[in-house]
């Protein structure tokens, strides 16, 4: 039986059973040794009556946050990524409030700007250790240099890439794993270099 | 809505997440996990209703004394206060009268006697203490109303002000039982009487303690209204002063001595943390300026206190250096774990 996270936080089942492990599909063919890299996928449930549901209940914040916890020690992860609602609600409240690093992603936008705005006003205020912003879907003729110091200095944090706005990301339409596909896209390179800025003080502290 | 109640809205919320990620529910999660499984003890059965407890219901909740709530378990359930409701009905009393008032009709002496012993000090013919049943009765006695209806709102008041919830009820059928089967308490309430500890108005007395023991709570609201001591009386919720500041400390005081039954002197030394327990499985403990503590569990050992919540409350001090005469404690303490990011500042 396929598992959501709408599953776990309605205690049906424990939170690693929500995960699905799309290692191969993501990175290729590994070997299937317990040691080799892992990626796992929770999905939240497409089915509109939970959704409703979740929406017209709300849930129990604590275990979500108890489930983050729970999936970190049983899956033996590395990195867990919170993908979450561009708006500010309970569920990205609590992925600031336990994030080791947060990257807020803002296009050059006058509205974007206001809302990261707030956002970056709340993760100060949850005392997130590492604050980054990523400005992401920058058309061509802006001047990215001056556009990351605009940023930087707008929000006192660092700018860890300017992204691109890529016809081929269109395209790819989430079909495919941008990075496999382009693997030379100046839009690859960019989300590189914010991996290997997130990768680092993790190797520091080993 | 003004910028100042924005503000408090915002903390509000924020104060929420803190506290579902800190590393404190971890501690109250893990200790939940390793005792849930000990079902030494046995659910009261006096009253019928008593015996009704799930013996698998276990609640933990703390909160701290500037409003943090961290809970786990079962600390919605309801209970009836029961003895829990002497330290606070006690408290009214002494702002009803004062101190030295309150003195001449009720001591603060330990006793090793049951709680319900029929015992008066031979000398003064005052009730040992507040916390056992004699003591609570005249205490009972002592509170102030016009009439019989004014003295139970202003009762129920008092938990209202301490829990920061305003639909405080009693369990109609615990109290009717608890009437109905309450003939010792009656044999205390008459023999106070007769030596002038309490006035003639004993049988409304009585009826008032047999309400005030069937107060519904659950483990969140004991929690509350320990925080609400270890804020000198003021409940970090509300806000609202509960008790006059002056004289929390005579509260704490009689519960570290008097307030786990027979079980008091090992309780003050071993834990030490001023506590009451009552017979439905409850227990709160107040760490002066830090915590409220609130256990619900109804599996009671010999001495009538919560198996469960003794192991908690025991293991909290232990670790946490929670003893109220712990001095030089240099291990992790319980308000470090208050916060997930401790006292580590953000790099940006």
């Amino acid at each position: 039986m396929a598992y959501s996270l709408n599953d776990y936080l309605w205690n049906k089942c424990r939170i690693e059973q929500a995960a699905f492990d799309v290692t191969s599909k993501c990175i290729g063919k590994i070997s299937s040794d317990s040691d080799s890299p892992k990626l796992f996928l929770i999905p939240s449930s497409l089915k509109t009556g939970e959704i409703a549901r979740i929406l017209r209940e709300g849930y129990d914040v604590a275990r979500l946050n108890d489930g983050f916890q729970e999936l970190i020690r049983q899956l033996r992860l590395d990195f867990l990524f919170i993908d979450t609602h561009p708006g500010v609600n309970e569920e990205t409240l609590l992925s600031i409030a336990i994030s080791d690093a947060l990257i807020l992603l803002v296009r050059p936008d006058q509205q974007d700007f206001q809302g990261t705005a707030v956002a970056v006003e709340l993760a100060r205020k949850l005392d997130v250790p590492e604050l980054f912003v990523v400005v992401n879907k920058v058309p061509a003729g802006m001047d990215p240099t001056v556009l990351c110091m605009q940023v930087e200095a707008l929000y006192s944090t660092e700018v860890l890439a300017v992204l691109p706005l890529s016809i081929e990301m269109a395209r790819t339409g989430s079909g495919d794993i941008f990075c496999n596909r382009y693997p030379d896209h100046p839009l690859t390179h960019g989300l590189k270099s914010v991996v290997e800025r997130l990768i680092d003080p993790m190797k520091s502290s080993i | 809505m003004s910028t100042g109640s924005q503000e408090n809205e915002l903390d509000q919320l924020l104060g929420r997440i803190k506290s579902a990620t800190a590393p404190l529910r971890e501690i109250i999660r893990d200790l939940h996990s390793r005792y849930a499984g000990n079902m030494d003890g046995k659910v009261a059965d006096y009253i019928p209703e008593l015996s009704k407890a799930d013996p698998k219901y276990f609640g933990i909740t703390i909160v701290t004394a500037d409003g943090q709530i961290f809970e786990f378990g079962d600390s919605s359930q309801t209970f009836t206060i029961q003895s829990i409701s002497k330290p606070f009905v006690y408290g009214l009393a002494l702002e009803d009268h004062g101190l030295e008032n309150v003195l001449k009709k009720v001591g603060v002496e330990p006793t090793g006697e049951a709680f319900n012993s029929i015992v008066l000090d031979e000398v003064s013919n005052r009730p040992f203490n507040p916390m056992i049943n004699s003591g609570a009765i005249a205490v009972a006695d002592l509170i102030l109303g016009k009439d019989y209806p004014e003295r139970l709102n202003r009762v129920l008041a008092m938990f209202r002000r301490y829990t920061g919830r305003d639909n405080i009820f009693i369990d109609n059928s615990v109290f009717m039982s608890e009437r109905m089967t309450g003939h010792r308490n009656r044999a205390i309430g008459n023999l106070m009487l007769n030596f002038g500890m309490v006035g003639s108005n004993i049988e409304n007395s009585l009826e008032l303690y047999f309400q005030q023991c069937s107060v519904l709570v659950n483990c969140r609201d004991l929690a509350v209204m320990g925080a609400t001591l270890a804020n000198g009386g003021r409940n970090p919720l509300t806000s609202e002063q509960a008790i006059e500041q002056r004289y929390v400390k005579y509260l704490l005081s009689v519960m570290l001595s008097c307030g786990m039954y027979d079980y008091a002197g090992e309780w003050a030394y071993r834990v030490g943390i001023p506590s009451k327990s009552g017979v439905s499985g409850g227990i709160v403990g107040v760490v002066p300026g830090q915590f409220g503590i609130g256990v619900y569990s109804p599996l009671l050992d010999a001495k009538g206190n919560s198996v469960r919540g003794i192991e908690v409350f025991r293991e909290l001090s232990e670790t946490y250096g929670l003893h109220v005469f712990e001095v030089g404690f240099g291990g992790t303490t319980l308000q470090s774990q208050t916060s997930l990011r401790g006292k580590s500042k953000p790099r940006h």
